[in-house]
């Protein structure tokens, strides 16, 4: 029996096809957010990799930011819970889940079912989100998928003092026509997230182990500088950006079974 | 405190809302009149001795009641530009502060009729800034812009203390004194102590009716949803001394009994789950607010603000009184009292969670939630959820964030049933 979870957020769709709630059959991501082709083309994409058709999914569960706007879902359910029964299964151990996607930060705690117990999310302002590091990596002219090992390759970090996207572009700019490493202003980038995020997942309080999910839990830089700014150990899956997806295809599949 | 708020009503309004809209617009008509007739006419922070007025018969109207409800009428936007546009304040400031100070230089013009309901122009204002110091910069503005006096009644902070220290009730009431000795001087009217005494007491019969009122709301299902009780607000915060006010609240309290029997409510879903709100409502969003909460069947049951105007002393003495507006308001207290006060009403009202407005506005209400969650988490073991918004300002809002935040406590409040249920 095959479920599917697709998690259509603000920046890029991800799909997911779980056979019997336990094992993943296809994934797929589409650069491309909500309010595009990019829902349609991740469908599409994650049934061509092994052939299937849509028929052969007993329940479509959609989450994300365009959850309400996918016409073929069976059910929705928030991001919250898809991303903390993502985590889950592919981390059975993990008690804190920090997610950092196109425009939300949220910190989680989930229980060892991978049921939510409390959450946090950001302010409505994209400082420390997906969507900053996006904008940052035009200015600095770079891939947003490359600014990970940019960033490791640091001597010094600069510091960037403005959380606000709009003020923080400016700084940017100021410190590149100061001829700054471009290595250090990615470093002192991905500093600037990292504070941001581990203040939130201090608000929420941190309970070992911890796991990142969304696609910015790729970009090894944050990663490794979150890890210094909560004093903790972080997993990261190699589906991190598919927690979401993976969450909605383990519901999609419970909610057959109730 | 708007009134007539949230979504057009379907149904008719039930008699206790049309009372409402009469008493609003008489009170409005009445202080309009009293301008015309050349006499004085006051504004006054929401939570002001307002008995000594009543006795006094002079009419005062409540510049925060009045931006909530041009606000939930969508009217507030152009008040709100005007104020940072032509008056040059900062957007940083509290929503209502910037709406009022917009509409009170807009009102010189005798032919701007825009906002809605309007208010004559003020000739003195009465100041108490036992809810935030940002009232006072307010008022001083107004005062300075308009030429007119303030009396001003200087309310300490009860941070170390669950009630007011006996040196700062002697110190509030020295000034509520003074302030009648003031009064009398400024209208020329005398103060007669006999009536003085009659307001007090149907001033604290109308707050223990609205109690009694609310409390009828600890029911499951709930006779009310707990947004109604906004509509209703606007009786203590305008009218809290008159009796129109018991009319209307012993009207509405038969509505809620009667709800009771026939086992009704005027939450227009199935109530699955019982949230405490946190915080000022988003006046122009309440029409959102409610129909997502009522999409995801969540009634919010009970709400802190809404208690707020509950000013409870005893008739005849002055202690008392001044107690009493040393701490009505919860931003003079300290996050514990008031995390301990919101704990007790969780479990009272049965609550499943707690829905926290971070009002970009009212720091001085938005702060405590943050420490305050965890307090509340402890003690009660419900699951606390934070949105963004903003009791004026219609920019700060966001409905997709709303929506997933709301959903995200129902979903751990869902699980949370099941698994208590086996
Ligand atoms: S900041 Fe809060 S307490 Fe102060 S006037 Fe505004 S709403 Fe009222």
């Amino acid at each position: 029996m095959f479920t599917l979870g697709i998690d259509i957020g603000s920046t890029a769709c991800k799909a997911v096809i779980l056979q019997d709630g336990a094992r993943v059959e296809a994934r797929a991501v589409v650069p491309l957010g909500t309010g595009t082709s990019g829902a349609g083309d991740v469908l599409q994409k994650v049934l061509a990799v092994k052939n299937r058709q849509i028929e052969d999914m007993e329940r479509i569960l959609v989450t994300g930011y365009g959850r309400f706007t996918f016409a073929g879902a069976d059910s929705q359910k928030s991001e919250l819970s898809c991303h903390a029964r993502g985590v889950n299964f592919l981390f059975p151990s993990v008690r804190t889940i920090i997610d950092i996607g196109g425009q939300d930060i949220k910190a989680m705690r989930v229980n060892a079912k991978g049921f939510l117990e409390n959450f946090v999310m950001n302010d409505k302002c994209a400082a420390g989100t997906g969507k900053f590091l996006d904008v940052m990596a035009r200015i600095i002219n770079v891939k947003v998928n490359d600014l990970g090992e940019i960033g490791l390759k640091a001597t010094e970090e600069v510091n960037i003092s403005n959380t606000c996207t709009v003020f923080a572009e400016s700084e940017v700019i100021s410190k590149l026509s100061a001829a700054v490493r471009i290595e250090d202003l990615v470093a002192g980038i991905h500093r600037s997230v990292a504070k941001r995020v581990a203040s939130l997942a201090f608000r929420n309080g941190i309970v070992p182990e911890v796991a990142m999910s969304g696609g910015v839990a790729l970009n090894k830089g944050v990663v490794a500088l979150l890890e210094e700014e909560i004093k903790r150990n972080i997993l990261v899956h190699e589906d991190c950006q598919l927690a979401g997806a993976l969450g909605a295809a383990v519901l999609a599949y419970e909610e057959l079974h109730k | 405190m708007g009134e007539q708020v949230g979504q057009k009503p379907k149904r008719e309004l039930p008699r206790s809302r049309v009372l409402v809209a009469e008493q609003t617009a008489k009170i409005y008509r009445d202080a309009f009149a009293a301008k015309a007739r050349g006499e004085k006419v006051g504004w006054s922070t929401a939570i002001f001795p307002q008995e000594i007025c009543e006795t006094l018969d002079i009419p005062v109207l409540y510049p925060e009641n009045n931006a909530a409800s041009i606000s939930a009428k969508h009217l507030g936007g152009e008040l709100i530009e005007h104020a940072e546009g032509a008056m040059q304040y900062p957007s940083r400031i509290c929503s209502y502060a910037r709406l009022n100070m917009a509409l009170a230089d807009k009102i010189q013009d005798p032919a701007y009729s825009k906002a809605d309901p309007l208010m004559p122009s003020p000739d003195f204002l009465l100041l108490a800034n036992n809810s935030c110091t940002q009232l006072m910069k307010w008022y001083e503005c107004l005062s300075r812009d308009l030429g007119i006096p303030i009396f001003f009644i200087d309310c300490l902070f009860n941070y170390y203390e669950e009630k007011p220290a006996k040196h700062k009730i002697t110190y509030i009431r020295k000034q509520i004194e003074k302030y009648i000795w003031d009064m009398e001087a400024f209208s020329g009217k005398k103060f007669d102590w006999d009536k003085f005494l009659e307001v007090q007491k149907r001033s604290q019969i109308n707050s223990k009716l609205f109690d009694e009122i609310i409390r009828l709301n600890m029911r499951t299902p709930a006779p009310m949803s707990g947004f109604d009780f906004f509509n209703y607000m606007s009786c203590l915060v305008l009218a809290r001394g008159k009796e129109s006010t018991t009319v209307i609240f012993e009207q509405l309290k038969k509505e809620v009994e009667e709800h009771i029997a026939n086992n009704t409510t005027t939450f227009p879903s199935e109530e699955k789950y019982r949230v405490h709100w946190e915080g000022i409502a988003c006046w122009p969003n309440l029409g959102h607010n409610l129909k997502t909460l009522k999409n995801y069947n969540v009634n919010a049951v009970i709400n802190g603000y809404v208690t707020a105007w509950n000013v409870d002393y005893e008739p005849g003495d002055l202690d008392s009184m001044a107690s009493a507006y040393a701490s009505s308001s919860t931003n003079s207290l300290s996050t514990n009292t008031i995390m301990n006060m919101r704990a007790d009403t969780i479990e009272n009202y049965n609550c499943d969670g707690m829905l926290c407005h971070v009002n970009r506005s009212c720091k001085m209400m938005t702060f405590h939630i943050f420490v305050g969650r965890h307090i509340i988490e402890e003690r009660t073991g419900v699951p606390c959820a934070n949105f963004d918004g903003d009791q004026s300002d219609e920019r700060i809002y966001s409905e997709a964030q709303f929506e997933t935040r709301l959903q995200g406590l129902v979903e751990i409040m869902q699980h949370r049933k099941e698994a208590n249920h086996g």
